[in-house]
Order: C-alpha cells, then structure tokens, then sequence
C-alpha cells in the first residue's frame, strides 16, 4: 500500500515564539441517537395507523400521519437508511459479505414494517413510508388501471427485487438506492436523470394512486405477500356492504375487487385444467428462468467493480486517456494475480446467486399466473389485502358508516347510492 | 362421511389456509429476525462513512459525486504533520513565479486555504470548510510536495449517511468504506 508510513520531508519546525499547535475539534454527530428516534417514531406512528384503520377507521388521521412522514422521514432525515433500502442491507449480510455488520436499527427498520404488516395489514405503505405519503398527497384523480394491466406491472418489483438481491449479495451495488427517484426530491439535489424521473412520477401520482408503491417498489411487493395472511385485515365497512360501487371508484390503487357471482362463463372442468396446467408449469418456469438469467452471469457480473477493472485491464485496444481506476490499480500496487483470484471467486458467486434471482423471477411469475386462473365467488365488494395500501380513503366513501361515525343519523338505501353513483359516473365518464 | 365434508364451506376452508399463512409466515419473520438478530450489532454495527487517508489517490471524485450539491468531502490539515513551510505544495501552484496570494499564484479554486505568519520562516495554514470543495488540489500538491499534512476526509456533520455512499461507489482506490462510530474521524495526526 501507499504512504503507509507518512512521509516527512520536512522537519517539524522547532517554534521559538511559543507557538502553540491549535486545537482542532471534529465533532461527530449523534447519528445513533437520531436513528433510535427514527425506529421509535416508526413504530409509533405504524401503530397509530392500525389504530386510525381497525379502530377509528379515519382517513383524516392517515393524511395527518403522511405529512409529519414526508416532513420527518423525508425532508429531514433525508430518507436514509429506509425499510426498502434495508432490503439490501440485510441481503448483505446475510450473504456474510465480508465482515459486514447488520446495524440493529437497520434490521429493525427492515423487519418492523413487516412484522406490523402480518398483524394489521401495510399500515407502513399507508402514510409512514415518505415515499408513499407523498404520493398519496398529491394524489388527486383515481385513473383505473385493469386488473390485466395492473397484474402485468406488478410483476416489476419482483424482477427489481431479484437484481437488487443478486447485486448487494454480491457486494456490487445497492440498485435500490442508486435508482431512488424520490431521495433526490427530499434532498432537494442529486442526479438529474433520477430527479426528472421522480418528478414525472408525482406527475403521474396525481392521476393514478401511487405507481411506484404498486409498479415499482421492491419492499412493497414482501409486504403485499406478508399482508395477504395479515391477522387484522382492511375492512371497508364493519356492516352490511350494500354493493353501491363507490369503495371502487374511490380505491386510488384498485384494491378493491367486485362482486362476481354467477359472472363464470367457463365450466369448472377447462378452468380446473388450466390451474393444473399452471401448477404443473411453476416448476418449468422457476427452473427455465434461473438457466437463463445463470447464462447472462458473466455479462451481470460487469456490475463488480473487479470484473469490471479486469476486462479494462485485459481489453486488446486500450482507450487513449486511461480510466482512472485502471491508473489507481497500477498506482496502488495491487498485484495482477490477487485481482484475478477476485475475479474468480466473483464470477462463482454470479453464477450461483443469478440462478436463484432468476429462480426467484420464474416461481413468481408462476404463482401470479396460478393466482389470476383461481376463480373466486364474490357476493359484496372486498378488499385485495395485498394490493391494499390501508389509506383508508374507501371508509370515508362507504355509505355504510361506522357506529362511531353514525351520527347524521342518515338513513342510507341502495336507491340513494345508485343517485350517487349516476352522478359519479356523469362526472367521470 | 362425504355429507359431513361438504358441511365444510370454501370460506371456512380459506379461513384455515389463511391461519395456516400466517403462522408459517410469522415463523418465518421470527426466525429470519433471529438469524439476523445474531448477525447485527447495535455498538459496533453503527457506522460512518470515512476515507482511508492513506489510500486516497485525490481522483477528484470527492469533489463530484457527493450527493449534496457541496460535497462533504472537505480538506483536513493535520498541523502536527505540516512542515509550516513558506513555499507550500497545498498552497502555491507548482512553478509559481512570486509568492503572493494572486489567484493564479494559489492552488486552491475557491480560495479556502489561508495562512499566517507565525514566526520566520513558518507559516500555519488553515481550511476554511465552508468554502473548501473537497477537490483534493491542495492534497495531492502537498503529499507530491510536501509531508502530507492537507488530506481529504469526510465532514460528518456534513454526511447525509447514503445507505450506499455514492462516492465510494466510484472510489477508484477503495479508500471509503464505513468504519465504526467511536473511529468516525481517520485522522492524520493523531494528537
């Protein structure tokens, strides 16, 4: 290694004026104690949504709740470290990337949201998340996306999550940060690609309820999995639904799915076949993506800075102006041999860990493909637990108030919410 | 016996799955909890982002690719290190003519680099880091030059703490990584 002993080419000077070294002071700080205030706050306010959606049932406490989030989280802690990102982290060590040491608060911010989730639903999703809660707050229109579409889409975060853990397990990358578009907006600078990006998606946030949370987000998708068996889950109404359509209309992340009695045109025979069929190809898929993400490993591997210095170092025409980590390697004295055995050993774990990311790609698309053939029977409108982003907005649209909230003492029948819905229905069509 | 399993509706079935989910999914959260509650540490697992003074190669990066629009990177000065020369690496540009402080005699581009006399021939530099850009000119001139006082080292008042900083990212010598709270400051003297 370089300078590793300093080196003095000049004497230290011998003052005779009485000359006194100054005192420099670095202070460090208290960035432990503002992430205990973080895991505290976390907690707190994660609890309080579950009390705001299976209590209170107030959509005005989750809004209250998304401000002080976008506020704290995001403008003043300036996002980091957050649940998604900790995906990464935790992945990593997990993978006993060398020596790394999980920080508590780390694990806990990864795994509180999760554990809250399995008891109450995505209450994290509902406004603690600044991402989320800034999304929800600009929202303004509920543009309905088909169930197709949106089925389609939601298969992104999933092929987000495969390469973000095929990257932080390899210690290359940590994707999800680095392709954060709303970080950029907190701190008010950063990439300008990242921040455009951002920008068009509170854009669009403002038609469509919160396309990153569904489309993109990484976390999103284990909450929505873990949410699916949830203790407590999102009731719209404590009473009778009266199947007025208007939780539906209102669902800004279209979790809301309708009645379909006696809607199947198919015999049970075709769609038992087709469910087999799916079953039968969930092994296919699985094994079929990971040979084919394993047969793209070396072109992955790219993502590691060795693999990378490498093939810049083996590469037949050099370019004119050398980059400067060619320079650096050759500058720190790093021997040809130790980078080839880094290389070896990275290109290894690429091979194995791209199979199971593509595994993982494979079983997933499978279990939708599954999921989208089961036939359900639906009499009354019902909440998808695991698209539900618990904002509670269907509450306040339900006709069917709370006994708590009956207090207009309005007398509401079906002939009133069909009035409402032909009005909604001039206005929005 | 068949009569009795029809009584058993799709819903109460669903239901049983459901419970069935949950359980194998909370005992999976608590095991994955455990494992992990092994690995993490909450003393000596808080880091902070540091660079390696002895192996940064003052690329110019630090100056660059700091997610704030001022990086955090800023120049420390180790006074016990510096030989408090008049003709300073840091300082003066290489083959300055007069050594006075016009800007094109000066090494630094925003001008955060000062000095008093203290007493022939010595000077004491100091950086001011408000105006310091974290470029790295006056370190390479002062470690090609002179002892090796002037170094770059992360502000921690500065640093945003990136869960992955985008620095080290680019980092052509690997010399950021996160080191321990209770070492937050790798310093070159160590007085």
């Amino acid at each position: 290694m370089r300078n590793t002993v300093l080196v003095a080419r000049f004497p230290k000077p011998d003052f005779t004026s009485g000359y006194q070294y100054p005192d420099v002071l670095h202070r460090v700080p208290m960035e432990t104690f503002w992430s205990w205030v973080d895991v505290v706050l976390l907690v707190g306010m994660m609890g309080f949504v579950a009390w705001a959606i299976h209590r209170r049932r107030s959509r005005r406490a989750i809004l209250a709740v998304s401000i002080v989030s976008v506020l704290y989280f995001g403008f003043f802690r300036t996002g980091c470290v957050c649940s998604v990102g900790s995906i990464q982290n935790v992945v990593l060590a997990m993978a006993g990337g060398d020596g790394y040491r999980l920080p508590l608060v780390v694990l806990l911010v990864f795994l509180l949201p999760l554990v809250f989730a399995l008891l109450f639903g995505r209450v994290f999703c509902a406004g603690v998340c600044p991402i989320g809660a800034l999304q929800e707050l600009v929202n303004v229109r509920q543009w309905h996306i088909s169930r197709a579409v949106t089925s389609a889409l939601s298969f992104i975060p999933w092929v987000y999550l495969s390469f973000a853990i095929l990257y932080a397990a390899t210690r290359s990358q940590f994707i999800i940060c680095r392709f954060d578009p709303f970080v950029g907006i907190f701190r008010m600078g950063g990439d300008v690609g990242m921040l455009v990006f951002g920008v068009l998606l509170i854009v669009l946030s403002v038609f469509v309820g919160r396309p990153f949370c569904r489309f993109l987000c990484p976390y999103g998708a284990l909450l929505g999995i873990v949410s699916r068996v949830a203790v407590k889950r999102v009731k719209i109404t404590h009473r009778q639904c009266i199947n007025c359509r208007l939780c539906h209309h209102a669902c800004p992340v279209d979790a809301i799915r309708e009645p379909c009695g006696g809607k199947v045109a198919e015999s049970r025979t075709i769609g038992t076949r087709r469910v087999a069929l799916y079953l039968l190809l969930l092994p296919l898929l699985t094994v079929g993506a990971a040979l084919l993400l394993q047969s793209q490993s070396d072109t992955l591997s790219m993502a590691h800075r060795d693999v990378w210095l490498y093939t810049q170092l083996r590469s037949d025409n050099p370019p004119a102006v050398l980059p400067a980590e060619v320079e650096a390697f050759h500058e720190m004295g790093r021997s040809m041999d130790e980078l080839e055995a880094s290389v070896v050993s990275v290109k290894e774990s690429y091979r194995r860990l791209s199979a199971w990311a593509g595994a993982l790609m494979g079983f997933v698309l499978g279990c939708k493909l599954v999921r989208l053939s089961l036939k359900r029977t639906r009499k009354t409108y019902e909440v998808d637990p695991s698209a539900c982003v618990a904002c509670g907005k269907c509450f306040s649209y339900c006709p069917q108030k709370d006994k708590a909230k009956r207090s207009t003492g309005q007398q509401v029948n079906e002939s009133m919410c069909f009035i409402k819905n032909s009005q909604y229905e001039e206005k929005h069509i | 016996m068949e009569k009795e399993n029809r009584l058993h509706s799709p819903m109460e079935r669903r239901e049983f799955l459901r419970t069935c989910g949950t359980l194998i999914t909370g005992g999976g959260l608590a095991s994955l909890g455990g494992v992990l509650g092994s690995k993490a540490s909450a003393v000596e697992g808080e880091t902070m982002w540091q660079i390696d003074p002895e192996r940064c190669l003052q690329c110019g990066r630090c100056e660059t690719e700091c997610v704030m629009r001022v990086s955090a990177v800023k120049c420390f000065h180790a006074n016990q290190v510096c030989g408090y020369c008049d003709l300073c690496g840091g300082y003066y540009r290489e083959g300055v003519k007069e050594l006075n402080t016009a800007a094109e005699n000066l090494m630094c581009p925003t001008g955060a680099i000062t000095r008093r006399f203290i007493e022939e021939p010595y000077f004491e530099y100091t950086i001011d880091e408000d105006l310091c850009n974290g470029c790295g000119k006056c370190v390479k001139g002062c470690s090609s030059f002179g002892n090796g006082s002037l170094f770059l080292q992360i502000q921690q008042e500065r640093c945003l703490q990136c869960n992955e900083c985008s620095i080290a990212k680019v980092c052509v010598s690997g010399a950021i990584q996160r080191v321990p709270v209770g070492t937050a400051y790798k310093l070159k003297d160590h007085a």
